[in-house]
């Protein structure tokens, strides 16, 4: 990235995490969308990141994805991991989208101004991501579509969605493709409400999509939705949101550290104490061993053709757990440490209590318990144990 | 590939029902996953004597059952459990 560019990024990132402070209470209070922060995304262009400079995007690289998300969630989680999500879809495009469809939607999200919104949640197949039961029919160069779909992140505000249906021919509920659909191509209905316990600002409402899209707008081969998994949506979404999570965790530690060093801070803590020393360093320790699996992850991603590479896989869960896991345990501490004031009460200036809620969706986003599941038979492929 | 193969197959693919398994037939289509495909994996070196080495347990071998019959055969003798 340019010099230029990149004085343009800083100043976009501060925009938007500005706006993102500002309304960060008032967003968590209601459970809606964070919709000033996303104007900013979409004024500055932030949303263009991820867009190659071909079609006037940021044409960034997931280190830049990553420190963007970042900073976004170190003020408000829920902004971190729209964004992050965000740039999942578009790198999804970028990646597997061909020939004129490719051209059209890329020319149209480089300069920001589109937000996409992820459809791949569906009742009654349990979160599993790579089946579906949403039938669609092809008549002409027409694909028509009705999809249920019980958690929308940012739903309501969306330009565009990626939608996975089965393939018209489907003979299985593994043949799935991955669509996309202007919102103007769609009648969308929001069916119920959204008050979860945090990342209350991501309103991921449950929808109904009925429409139709030009039958061309499959993004890569008809079925071929596992092939996107396995190169781009699984890594992407797990770095997004580890880095969503680790600038949740990381603004809670910064805020917490300014705390203990002010005066007033002063006051409340001994800093020779040898259980806040000891404390602290366990929190900075689990935050520091996520931002290294991230690195590795991304390192790896770049630099390996071949995503599909056991070693490979078995690292990008491994991120995934370990960074809910880690970043959840540690905001855990600090609420400890800080006690029933200043750790566990609503609008404490520390943001624990909100950081807190926030990141004990962690393990829940795609379930820990199920990619434990999925790593355990991956582990057994590798007798040899190879870290790639 | 041997008859007795996609008989074998059938109780992995959760999504195979009634439908013929040939060669062609893709196996992640017909539901194989990662959970699944290590019990499949258990079951083909009981059936055949066979140990699959780690490099043959990736997404190539495992594509169809004509890809996985002949990561099979390609074991030979050799590959064979004493």
């Amino acid at each position: 990235m340019s010099a230029m560019v990149e004085a343009g990024l800083t100043e976009a990132v501060a925009e938007v995490a500005a706006a993102a402070e500002k309304y960060a209470e008032e967003t968590d209070e209601q459970a809606v969308f964070p919709v000033q922060a996303l104007d900013a995304m979409r004024a500055t262009g932030l949303l263009g990141l991820m867009v190659p400079a071909e079609f006037g995007g940021g044409d960034g690289d997931l280190s830049d994805l990553v420190r963007v998300t970042d900073a976004l969630a170190r003020q408000d989680m829920s902004v971190g991991m729209i964004f992050a999500m965000h740039c999942q879809q578009v790198l999804a495009i970028v990646r597997h989208a061909t020939g004129p469809l490719r051209e059209r939607l890329l020319s149209e999200l480089g300069p920001g101004r589109r937000y996409l919104a992820s459809v791949t949640t569906e009742r009654g197949k349990g979160g599993h991501l790579l089946s579906s039961e949403s039938t669609t029919d092809q008549a002409g160069n027409r694909l028509s579509i009705d999809r249920d779909a019980p958690i929308v992140t940012g739903g309501l505000h969306a330009d565009a969605f990626l939608i996975t249906v089965l393939t018209p021919d489907a003979i299985s509920p593994a043949q799935v493709s991955l669509v996309y659909a202007d919102r103007t191509d769609l009648q969308a209905t929001v069916l119920g409400g959204w008050q979860p316990l945090g990342m209350r600002a991501t309103q991921s409402v449950p929808m109904r999509l009925v429409g139709s899209v030009a039958a061309d707008q499959v993004i890569g081969t008809p079925g071929g939705f596992h092939d996107i998994v396995a190169d781009t949506f699984g890594p992407l979404a797990h770095i997004g949101w580890a880095a969503a999570w680790l600038g949740a965790a990381g603004g809670a530690l910064s805020r917490t550290l300014h705390h203990v060093r002010s005066e007033a801070g002063r006051k409340q803590y001994d800093a020779s104490s040898e259980l806040l020393l000891s404390r602290i360093a366990r929190i900075r320790a689990r935050l520091d061993t996520v931002n290294a699996l991230i690195q590795q992850v991304i390192r790896r991603w770049t630099e390996e053709p071949d995503h599909t590479a056991v070693s490979f896989q078995l690292l990008v869960n491994t991120l995934k757990f370990q960074a809910a896991e880690q970043c959840f345990a540690a905001v855990d501490e600090w609420v400890e440490l800080a006690g029933l004031r200043f750790g566990y009460q609503r609008r404490s200036p520390l943001l624990l209590e909100r950081v807190f809620r926030d990141l004990r969706s962690a393990s829940l986003n795609y379930g820990n318990d199920r990619l434990y599941l999925v790593n355990g038979a991956l582990a057994l492929r590798d007798r040899q144990v190879s870290f790639g | 590939m041997d008859n007795n193969f996609s008989t074998m197959l059938r109780p992995y693919l959760k999504y195979a029902g009634t439908i013929d398994i040939g060669a062609d037939s893709v196996l992640r289509d017909l539901g194989l996953d990662s959970m699944r495909a290590i019990e499949l994996l258990f079951a083909i070196e009981d059936t055949y004597g066979v140990v699959m080495p780690d490099e043959y347990l990736n997404d190539v071998a495992f594509a169809t059952a004509g890809s996985l019959w002949a990561a099979i055969e390609s074991l030979g003798p050799a590959g064979r459990q004493s």
